[in-house]
């Protein structure tokens, strides 16, 4: 029975193997490490598409790893903590947890290993409080995206709308600082009224459950903004469950395809673009000159866009 | 020597023999792998789960189930950062989280002992009570930033040796002794074995039961405390499929999921299989989706190898 288990171990390490013969260790190209949150997310797909082309570009070799779940911020520092133990020569990181990273980050420059922080910003004061540098931040501006999404609802609603908010998950900085936006942007039209903002944790299926219940609770609304675009997607569900398609204005951000579709069929209004290919492409860019010693800007903004059926059809 | 326990030894061994081949591939195919940093990191990621399963341990020898553990870690974490911030001093803090732990460990086995509910029903809907509790009594945000004083339970050092590394040994050393050295200890097996009987025997099962467990609620809070300190910052959504991960070490380590046998080693070394085997996967660039593949196939095999031998033996 004992063979068995060897047998079974070996077969393991055999399929193990032949991954890892895909990239071998030894080669005289930089290995860098990009973590991400998740990969089971569009945004993330893009993102590590954007980085490994311009990795492969630059000559840069790319090992990039990603928590089972986005929320698991501790399984994140573990992945940090292997890769530093191969010897990669920067990390590239979207933290799952603002404050929480830190830990991991100090692992980071203790190893001498150059930190490149993307999409979503470290908390400052806990970073400064354990010493930890960043060479720069890639991302952009969520406020803005999230103000960018305030004023144009302000512009196709004239100003008078009952608006509910689907948040992301709380105490996230990403999400935080789109909904300050938003609210910031729509603070001054006395005519526009939050009338509920429950979170859905990011996801397309509590999109649609909290939204359908928001909707009994305040069947009057008639404009959504969700920070994410899976829940706006579950909420365009929960619209056509409740016989309103059409009626209630959605409004989303990520730009995901599907969203795309859905402002081109017409059941969603709009979606604020954000770019996370160039974020990943602007990211290896940054890790090549970090490596070459050179200085970086503080933070690389990368455009934020509006999309509507407008702006699709001029495309 | 009886059967039984010639049995578990020989189950353990095989166990053991399966983290030794395990880590001798990841040796082969790594220079990465056998550095005594690179063991240190293992040992500390893998002393989290493997705390919670102590406790999962003595519940499944009894023949019951926890799936409330994750949801206690976030709660009894998220009572410990409230404490800490608002000046409690360490040892009250620390009092605090292991309160709840054990709190949340005895309504848990008095519904099932008293209620008459199955485990798995009443840790279930603990998983969401506690969960939620842990949502509510924080508005979903992350109690963050402690003093070094309390950091120093994940970053410290004895001897090169990390603290978690440290306490996990400690916890598996007493708790052993639990299980193996005590009259509370043998009914845990008894119980397991055959409740019934036990009960017949003028044991209080009931009693005895709601302790198992407490014994796993207070596993979890003393996790939910390495934890904290290793984030620096206790999130209500930490904590989310442990009950997965520490089943898992549970079963790979040859406890058996019908009750009435199981070791505290056997689970020691699941949870370094386990550890080992995501630490390797990293450091050998493959995907996380291939991981949890490797890491479900494992699980199975661990068991299958089990069972097999058992029929065997039989």
């Amino acid at each position: 029975m004992r063979k068995t288990t060897v047998v079974l171990v070996a077969a393991l390490a055999a399929s193990s193997l032949s991954c890892n013969r895909a990239a071998p260790e030894t080669t005289d190209k930089p290995k860098v490490a990009l973590v991400l949150k998740t990969l089971n997310h569009p945004f993330f797909v893009d993102m590590r598409r954007g980085a490994q082309e311009a990795a492969d570009r630059l000559g840069v070799q790319l090992e990039v790893q990603a928590a089972e779940r986005e929320i698991d911020v501790e399984k994140q520092m573990q992945i940090v903590e292997n890769m530093i133990q191969t010897g990669i020569k920067a990390l590239v990181i979207t933290p799952s947890g603002s404050r929480e990273i830190v830990s991991a980050l100090v692992k980071a420059q203790t190893a001498n290993v150059p930190i490149i922080i993307v999409d979503t910003r470290v908390d400052e004061k806990a970073a400064a409080e354990a010493g930890v540098h960043t060479e720069t931040f890639v991302g952009s501006d969520n406020y803005e995206g999230g103000k960018l999404a305030g004023a144009h609802v302000v512009n196709v609603t004239g100003g008078k709308a009952r608006v509910g908010i689907l948040e992301g998950i709380p105490g996230h900085e990403t999400g935080d600082s789109r909904l300050r936006g938003f609210r910031d942007a729509v603070k001054d039209a006395p005519g526009i009224t939050v009338v509920a903002s429950q979170p859905a944790n990011w996801e397309r299926d509590q999109g649609f459950n909290v939204f359908q219940n928001m909707l009994q609770a305040h069947p009057d609304i008639d404009t959504v903004f969700a920070a994410s675009d899976l829940m706006a997607l579950g909420a365009i569900e929960a619209i056509a469950a409740a016989g309103k398609t059409g009626r209630i204005k959605v409004v989303g951000f990520d730009a995901l395809d599907d969203a795309k579709k859905a402002i081109a069929a017409g059941t969603m209004d709009a979606s604020v673009a954000q770019f996370p290919s160039e974020m990943g492409k602007a990211a290896i860019e940054s890790v090549v000159k970090a490596i070459r010693g050179e200085k970086l800007p503080a933070s690389i903004m990368v455009k934020l866009e509006m999309v509507t059926k407008e702006s699709l059809v001029r495309r | 020597m009886t059967g039984s326990s010639r049995l578990t030894h020989a189950r353990q061994f095989g166990t053991v023999l399966g983290l030794v081949v395990l880590s001798g591939v990841l040796w082969a195919l790594t220079p990465h792998f056998l550095t005594v940093p690179n063991l240190l990191n293992v040992a500390q990621q893998t002393s989290i789960n493997a705390i919670v399963a102590v406790g999962m341990t003595f519940v499944i020898i009894s023949g019951g189930i926890d799936l409330s553990v994750g949801s206690i870690v976030a709660l009894s974490g998220v009572g410990l950062g409230a404490a800490l911030q608002g000046g409690l001093g360490l040892p009250a803090a620390l009092a605090i989280a292991l309160g709840i732990g054990v709190t949340c460990g005895l309504v848990n086995g008095a519904i099932i002992s008293w209620g008459g509910l199955p485990p798995f029903i009443v840790t279930l809907g603990m998983m969401s009570i506690v969960r939620g509790a842990a949502l509510v009594f924080t508005e979903g945000r992350p109690v963050s930033g402690f003093d070094p004083l309390f950091r120093s339970v994940a970053a410290g050092q004895l001897g090169g040796v990390p603290a978690p590394v440290i306490a996990t040994l400690a916890v598996y050393l007493v708790a052993h002794v639990v299980l193996t050295r005590t009259t509370f200890g043998r009914y845990v097996y008894a119980i397991g074995g055959n409740e019934e009987a036990t009960r017949l025997a003028g044991v209080s099962v009931r009693f005895h039961k709601t302790m198992i467990y407490a014994v796993s609620g207070l596993a979890s809070a003393m996790a939910a405390v390495i934890l904290t300190a290793r984030l620096n910052s206790a999130q209500p959504i930490a904590g989310m499929m442990y009950e997965l991960d520490a089943i898992a070490a549970t079963v790979i380590g040859g406890t058996s999921l019908m009750g009435g046998e199981g070791s505290l080693a056997g689970t020691l070394v699941g949870a370094l299989i386990m550890g080992v085997l995501r630490n390797g996967l990293n450091l050998l660039g493959v995907s996380s989706f291939l991981q949890q593949i490797v890491i479900g196939a494992v699980i199975i095999g661990a068991v299958l190898v089990d069972t097999v031998l058992k029929r065997h033996r039989n």
